[in-house]
């Protein structure tokens, strides 16, 4: 069976988040949530500082600290190593969040809207169907409300409800159809890379065993699905700036 | 006493069953809360979880579990204490702490029931919680034993305490003709105070109390784990969550205890109903607790200020110096004066009961700053990755649904000690004469 991993390389992000971008729009999430968020770090006194930049989505992790304080199993891991939540099941207790060292998870605080991104688009007017060929807009894509996986639950995540958590899912509904997610689809200097780790002789594979890939917070004994290569682990000297105004 | 129900033959004893002024303008006050309470809450189940102050960890830059979480842990760790204090008091058959047992035990199945309420309205979909607790539950999870071991067990072993300690009272009330004289039957259950009957609740609820002092330890250390067990948070992390946890609790619950025990005397018009040796008793065991938190407190400090790494340095900055400073440094004040203060009347052996009522409102409120301060900064400044630090407040929403939980204890247990008396029949004489 595949497992998946996702490869980062740092030598490569230029912080310019088209990441976050493409996860916003293929799964709607709503106000103040970052299911892929791009830390843009400075560090050192003027005029010595540097920057430098860490895309963080769910590091999918094979010892998930959220899967194990979940109280009633709706946070679990699927054996290719996909992380997911069922809506349905989640009862918005918040454990899972806490439990995370990376702050990936995100609860939906009051009803999201149905569309985040585009109200003011009548997509049965003909000129918009003419660009866009009839495709779906994200928040009608049927994908997201579908059953995925051995397990059938509703884990895609576009069903965003009130009350419950949510986080990156790897874009389960794309890896299950065999396209990338939409962070690594978009990303234009292919920072991204997306990948079985399964099968020791595939690319992610490869460039992981050549590049000598670090994982976020070692220490924390996650275990990561998420490698990261270049650059280095950020310290807490570290100043974030330009943050997404994420408060809601 | 004998000589009020001579006087008044048909009046119930302790003023069981007599709504006087005082009561009914507190228990007015009680529905007051209640009904905030419930608007708030009717106001956080429309709008969504929104309308309290929480946000998200990490880039919304706010705390996830706030003033609810914080009560849950303050009203269990009350309760905690109830059943301890009761149960210790049939396991070393300490005769003149009997008095106490039934305000103790109605103290702990009270701030349970509060305490699970204020898991529910914490809840993102409360509803679905109730069912799905049940039926997904998870042991692995450490809330496995929050939910289990305290809300059902304990709830259960402590209700059936109350029950079977209350019947031999039950049996003796219900020879009064009065209103109350089915419900009084209905306790007794057929109880009449024979000799095998007196012998057998004797041994009935020594064992049950053997068998509960475990059950709660575990179960407020499960509480403890709760936060103690995750590494991604800095300042939960630790072995001293559980015990520090076991010790606050018995602290915040004996000094509830003693201002409860001053209420009912004063409702049941009779100081020699509880003597000053009860208090003093409790007011040694308060400050015994109180020495025991401080030295967990000083250890904690010690091992934070010494290693920090560099988290744990900003999370410690905000405990002693910065955003939470004023809370910290007030719980240290409203522990330790208190202890200086019981320490000089045990010193002295003279108790003022006036002291020790303000002891005890002082230590629960250092109590819930102590629970507010584990649960928020480890959230808002604890964050392993380097996000910038975040902030909570609660919102009137949570501020009036905590209210309300308050309300709700109150009318509960007002309505007790009017339906049935708080404090045992006929022990009174033994406890004078020990005296």
């Amino acid at each position: 069976m595949a497992k998946y991993a996702m490869v980062v390389d740092l030598n490569r992000c230029q912080g310019c988040r088209a990441c976050t971008e493409a996860c916003k729009i293929e799964n709607n999430t709503g106000q103040g949530m970052f299911w892929m968020h791009v830390f843009r770090f400075e560090d050192g006194a003027f005029p010595e500082t540097r920057m430098s930049f860490l895309p963080r989505p769910c590091q999918h992790c094979d010892n998930a600290p959220c899967v194990k304080v979940c109280p009633t199993g709706a946070r679990f891991k699927r054996e290719d190593g996909i992380v997911l939540t069922d809506p349905d099941r989640c009862i918005g207790c918040r454990y899972c969040e806490l439990a995370c060292p990376y702050g990936v998870n995100y609860f939906n605080w009051q009803k999201p809207k149905d569309s985040q991104y585009s109200d003011v688009i009548s997509w049965d007017d003909p000129d918009i169907q003419a660009i866009t060929g009839g495709a779906y807009p994200p928040y009608k894509n049927p994908d997201l409300d579908k059953e995925w996986g051995p397990e059938g639950r509703r884990t895609a995540g576009g069903n965003h409800a009130k009350g419950v958590m949510e986080k990156c899912t790897f874009c389960v509904q794309r890896v299950e159809q065999g396209s990338l997610p939409a962070c690594v689809d978009t990303c234009p200097v292919t920072a991204l890379r997306f990948g079985d780790i399964s099968d020791s002789e595939s690319p992610v594979s490869r460039f992981i065993r050549e590049n000598e890939a670090w994982s976020l917070l070692e220490e924390a004994g996650t275990k990561p699905s998420v490698f990261y290569v270049g650059g280095k682990p950020p310290s807490h000297s570290y100043k974030e700036v330009e943050r997404p105004k994420a408060r809601v | 006493m004998a000589t009020q129900i001579d006087t008044h033959p048909t009046a119930l004893p302790q003023q069981v069953g007599q709504l006087t002024t005082g009561w009914k303008l507190a228990m007015g006050a009680s529905f007051l809360l209640l009904v905030v309470g419930i608007v708030a809450f009717i106001r956080e189940l429309s709008t969504g979880m929104i309308a309290t102050g929480m946000r998200n960890v990490g880039t919304m830059g706010g705390a996830s579990w706030g003033l609810y979480i914080t009560m849950v842990v303050y009203f269990i760790g009350v309760s905690f204490a109830g059943i301890t204090i009761a149960a210790l008091v049939r396991i070393f058959n300490l005769r003149q702490l009997r008095p106490i047992a039934r305000i103790a035990e109605l103290l702990t199945v009270v701030f349970l029931l509060m305490g699970s309420l204020a898991i529910i309205v914490d809840l993102g979909q409360p509803v679905r919680g109730v069912i799905n607790l049940f039926r997904y539950a998870r042991p692995q999870s450490p809330f496995f034993g929050t939910f289990s071991l305290v809300i059902a067990g304990y709830l259960a072993a402590s209700l059936i305490y109350l029950y079977l300690g209350g019947r031999r009272d039950a049996a003796k009330m219900a020879e009064y003709p009065s209103r109350l004289q089915r419900f009084h039957r209905w306790w007794a259950a057929g109880y009449s105070d024979t000799p095998e009957e007196q012998a057998r609740h004797r041994k009935t609820s020594f064992w049950l109390a053997v068998t509960i002092i475990p059950l709660l330890v575990i179960a407020t250390s499960t509480l403890g784990f709760v936060f103690g067990l995750q590494v991604g948070r800095p300042g939960w992390y630790g072995t001293l969550q559980a015990p520090a946890f076991v010790t606050l609790a018995g602290v915040s619950g004996t000094g509830l205890i003693i201002v409860l025990a001053v209420i009912v005397r004063r409702m049941v018009h009779d100081k020699t109903a509880l003597g000053i040796d009860v208090f003093a008793w409790l007011g040694k065991f308060l400050l015994a607790l109180v020495i025991v938190y401080l030295y967990f407190m000083t250890v904690e400090l010690l091992t934070l200020l010494y290693s920090t790494p560099e988290v744990e340095k900003q999370l410690s900055d905000a405990l002693l110096f910065g955003q939470y400073a004023w809370i910290y440094w007030g719980s240290v004040a409203l522990l330790a004066i208190p202890a200086i203060g019981l320490m000089w009347q045990a010193l002295t052996r003279r108790w003022n009961v006036g002291w020790l009522v303000a002891a005890g409102i002082a230590v629960n409120l250092a109590a819930i700053g102590k629970r507010f301060l584990i649960v928020v900064p480890s959230q808002t400044h604890g964050t392993l990755l380097p996000y910038e630090v975040g902030s909570y407040s609660p919102s009137w929403v949570e501020y009036g649904v905590v209210l309300g939980l308050f309300g709700l204890g109150a009318l509960m247990i007002g309505a007790f000690v009017k339906a049935f008396p708080p404090l045992p029949l006929g022990d009174r004489e033994e406890v004078t004469a020990d005296a």
